[in-house]
């Protein structure tokens, strides 16, 4: 594509598109990565959950050629997941970096393995509906509407489950305990919370979140599998949880930012700016580093994070 | 096992305006032969209670006795190895907190069970069972009067970790007493309030009995125990000793009582080993400190058993009479030279608000140096200056003439400047090492426990052995983690390593808190030896009694500075009870 050749407020729109697009897998992922930190649990294996969730996500899809039931194979897969980091590190009390690192590998083989052996060298694409919806009115804003309002199902949830989560942590019962039990297990299981119970559930949303940010990227998304197609974005959105401080509204700010970083790379591409890729490629992690550094002890971590508890024991 | 005591008749309940209508003639908690064991302790030994409707019962024993460990049974928070707990008669497996707290049990346990983070308000909803969202604004009303009744000035959205130590204490209490428990075991709650604040709480637990609450109170402080209770367990080397019941607790033979308790406790141990409990007295008296408790209007009677309180205390401040041997003249130490001075330091506290405002003070060799305040007026602070832990924003330090002023822990250290913190858990020791690691660790770097490179474990294991012999410690081995000792025996072994490395200048702070009569005892007997060896002790402490007893000279902190310096001699519990309240200063010096 010649860059001279397009619009300007098209390549804009186009370019504000493919950011948004970018950040929703990473919102999701971050929103469930929060919810499990908040506990008290660091779940290092999201890429594994991520790519569970992607390849399962579509393996679904392709068999029944719906996209719902793509999605919800996608989250179930995350969900199991989930449940097996709980039960590890909160029930056996095994290292939270180890278990997450194993299932990040774990996932990662798991599913090329999976790939290659049922679908055998052939990289079939899904035919699935993904419809987009053009929210009348708004998707006609110039520039803004179309990037921001004619857009997939996911897409819309991805954004309408931060001020959800944002709520569920802030002002229910569970979002108290999942803090309290992050921060002072002692003090929510003297109070009467069921500490365990928290941890797996949040292990379990977590887990959820990553194969449903997985299923986004396979089944809504590009429509295909790739062995290792998450190239790291389970990563990512660690990260991103830590610099949105666990706060689901700047774990939005910093996805989004992240994504437009992205996208304005492949822009510069596109419109045959003479930048060196390496330095387009490497612009949304140095923001990330630089937000890190910016924001590093602003928020305090949760007190508990990375240990486990075990009654009794002092 | 039967109970040797009978319930108490109902006449004597009648008789205090209480509940008026028949109680069970069983007791509400039976524990029989609980045993617990931790590794090689066996923390619980086949011990038995009974807890009664209706009565305060405290529970006495030494550090390391086994009190803790025998409530977080009864809590949930343990499952005992053997011995069964009935409630109301029926047997029960009482599996978890939770379980616990819904079968009406509710527990101040002795380590700080607040969220940090949280308000207040959320840490009262945190274990509550109900619908998705919590009711905050319901909450919130209940709390409110509440708060202010326990003298809190607080909004119920005040984050914990906002609150000082005696705040936090009281929102623990209040947090269970919400709960409405028919069961309320309190775990040392006295521990950090101040003598007016403990009176309040030793009349909420009267007005709960008279309710019909089955309170049980551990507390290593005997005029306590015996101001409040109707029955009195005693725990040793964690089996059930003995027991007193109503009959002795309220009887004409109470006067003997408190030298049986002590001997129960130690085995034959002198009466003088006691701490005293003078300062209780005199401050009650003091208007604006005490605190009201919820709904308690004044039943008749509540004459005649105030007036036992009272013969309570007044037996105790009779013992400080015994320890005069301890009292040495001041005027040997005003003659000591000046080992460290400060002059016109200013400080913030944690929070940035300024702790320390214009102060100087010069500490004499020779001399134990008490330092009184109600918690929260830059005695901490104060102490931490001395001690080096603490940078100063103006002001100079000298030692022996030499400025030191912000030269950090590590010079302090060197210099001779040793620190025993009154966070013991957290700023004193590393919970998950070993004792002989935390002994160590202050000196881990130089010899004899290292040539700079290799450590000497020998070394170190032979150092925790002798400290733990000298200092009576109790626990399984040097080997074991520290956090897994009682916390008496964590503090013995804090003032062990400070003291093992010899310092000019030992700062204290509270150094007794959560210690039993006898270790009490040995502490402040050795903190004087210290200052009778040339040392200067600087002993920060909210027990009046010891301060008078073991000071020289007494200084008071209000408002981040020291309103009065005062040799002990011309001082009294009165005056300094008035003084930490900020109240009007006496002719006494002020310092230079
Ligand atoms: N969780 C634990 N793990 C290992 N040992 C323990 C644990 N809890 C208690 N112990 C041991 O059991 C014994 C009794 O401890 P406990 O805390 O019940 O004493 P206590 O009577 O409450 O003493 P204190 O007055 O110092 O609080 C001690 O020797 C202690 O080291
Ligand atoms: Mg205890």
């Amino acid at each position: 594509m010649n860059g001279s050749g397009v619009p300007l407020a098209a390549f804009v729109t186009a370019m504000l598109a493919a950011g948004l697009v970018a950040a929703v897998p990473l919102v999701l992922a971050a929103l469930g990565e929060a919810v499990g930190e908040k506990s008290g649990l660091l779940n290092l294996g999201i890429e594994g959950m991520m790519l569970a969730g992607a390849f399962f996500g579509f393996l679904a899809a392709f068999q029944t050629g719906s996209a719902v039931l793509g999605v919800l194979g996608g989250i179930a897969a995350g969900a199991v997941l989930g449940l097996v980091f709980a039960a590890l590190t909160v029930s056996l009390r095994v290292d939270q970096v180890l278990v997450g690192l194993a299932i990040t590998i774990f996932g990662g083989g798991l599913t090329a393995f999976l790939y290659r052996d049922i679908f055998g060298g052939q990289n079939p694409s899904l035919n699935v509906d993904a419809p987009r919806i053009a929210i009348p009115l708004l998707s006609r804003i110039p520039v803004a509407g179309p990037a921001m309002f004619n857009q997939g199902v996911l897409f819309y949830l991805a954004f309408a489950l931060v001020p959800a989560f944002a709520f569920v942590l802030a002002r229910t019962r569970f979002g108290l305990q999942v803090r309290a039990v992050g921060e002072y297990p002692f003090a929510a299981d003297a109070a009467g919370v069921d500490v365990t119970r928290t941890r797996y559930l949040a292990a379990l949303i977590a887990g959820s979140m990553a194969g449903l940010a997985g299923a986004f990227l396979a089944v809504a998304d590009l429509k295909i599998f790739q062995v290792g197609m998450t190239v790291g974005m389970g990563f990512i959105a660690l990260a991103l949880t830590m610099v949105g401080g666990w706060n689901p509204y700047r774990i939005l700010l910093a996805s989004v930012l992240f994504g437009l970083l992205r996208s304005l790379g492949n822009g510069l591409q596109i419109l045959g700016i003479d930048v060196r890729t390496e330095f387009i490629t490497m612009l949304p992690y140095i923001g990330i580093m630089i937000a890190l550094a910016i924001l590093a002890g602003r928020t305090s971590i949760p007190a508990a994070l990375g240990i486990p508890y075990a009654r009794g024991r002092r | 096992m039967a109970n040797p005591h009978p319930p108490a008749p109902l006449s004597r309940r009648a008789g205090r305006g209480g509940n008026e209508e028949p109680i069970d003639r069983g007791p509400i908690i039976a524990m029989r032969d609980i045993s617990k064991r931790f590794g090689p302790a066996l923390a619980n030994d086949h011990i038995s209670l009974d807890l009664w409707p209706g009565e305060v019962h405290a529970v006495l024993g030494e550090n390391g006795a086994g009190k803790t460990t025998l409530m977080n049974v009864l809590a949930g928070m343990y499952q005992p190895d053997a011995g069964t707990i009935r409630i109301a008669g029926e047997e029960v497996q009482i599996a978890s907190p939770a379980d616990a707290l819904r079968r009406g049990i509710g527990t101040v346990y002795q380590h700080f069970t607040l969220v940090p983070n949280l308000s207040i308000v959320e840490n009262v909803v945190l274990g509550d069972e109900g619908g998705f969202l919590p009711d905050l604004s319901a909450a919130d009303a209940k709390l409110t009067a509440m708060l202010a009744d326990f003298g809190l000035d607080v909004s119920p959205r005040t984050e914990i970790r906002n609150l000082a130590l005696g705040q936090r204490q009281r929102v623990e209490i209040i947090k269970v007493l919400l709960r409405g428990s028919r069961v309320l075991v309190l775990d040392e709650p006295t521990s950090v309030l101040t003598p007016g604040e403990v009176t309040a709480l030793l009349d909420l637990l009267r007005h709960l009995r008279d309710q019909g609450v089955a309170v049980v109170l551990i507390t290593h402080k005997l005029g306590e125990a015996l101001a409040v209770s109707d029955r009195v367990t005693i725990l040793r080397n964690g089996r059930n000793v003995g027991e007193f019941g109503p009959d002795v607790m309220t009887g004409a033979a109470k006067e003997s009582v408190r030298d049986r308790i002590v001997e129960q406790m130690f085995g034959a141990t002198q009466p003088t080993e006691t701490r005293h409990h003078g300062a209780q007295q005199s401050i009650d008296v003091s208007p604006g400190v005490a605190i009201k408790h919820p709904g308690h209007s004044e039943p008749a009677g509540e004459e005649s058993r105030h007036s036992r309180t009272d013969a309570a205390f007044s037996r105790d401040s009779s013992f400080l009479g015994m320890t005069t041997s301890l009292r040495r003249s001041p005027s040997r130490a005003e003659s000591g030279t000046t080992l460290l001075s400060l002059r016109g330091i200013s400080t913030l506290g944690d929070r940035g608000a300024p702790a320390l405002q214009d102060l100087s003070l010069d500490l004499h060799r020779g001399e134990v140096f008490g330092i009184a305040g109600v918690d929260g007026n830059g005695q901490k602070e104060l102490g931490e200056v001395i001690a080096g832990q603490r940078a100063v924003s103006s002001g100079q330090i000298f030692l022996d003439g030499a400025e030191i002023t912000n030269r950090g822990l590590g010079t302090a250290t060197r210099l001779g400047i040793g620190y025993v913190t009154d966070d013991r858990l957290h700023e004193g020791s590393v919970a998950a090492s070993s004792v002989t690691d935390n002994v160590a660790l202050k000196a881990i770097g130089r010899q004899p426990f290292s040539n700079g490179f290799w450590l000497n474990r020998r070394a170190m294991d032979e150092e925790a052995r002798r400290l733990i012999v000298e200092f009576g410690v109790k626990t399984p081995g040097p080997e074991t983690a520290i956090g897994m000792l009682s916390g008496g025996n964590i503090q013995k072994l804090l003032l062990a390593r400070e003291l093992a490395l010899a310092p000019k200048l030992l700062v204290c702070n509270k150094p007794t808190t959560g210690l039993d009569l006898r270790t009490a005892r040995f502490v402040v007997q050795t903190l004087r030896e210290q200052a009778d060896a040339g040392k200067v002790v600087v002993l920060i402490s909210s027990e009046l009694d010891e301060l008078m007893e073991i000071s020289d000279r007494i200084g008071v902190m209000y408002n981040g500075q020291l309103v009065a310096v005062m040799p002990r001699g011309e001082t009294d519990l009165e005056t300094l009870g008035n003084l930490m309240l900020g109240g009007a200063r006496r002719a006494f010096k002020v310092p230079a």
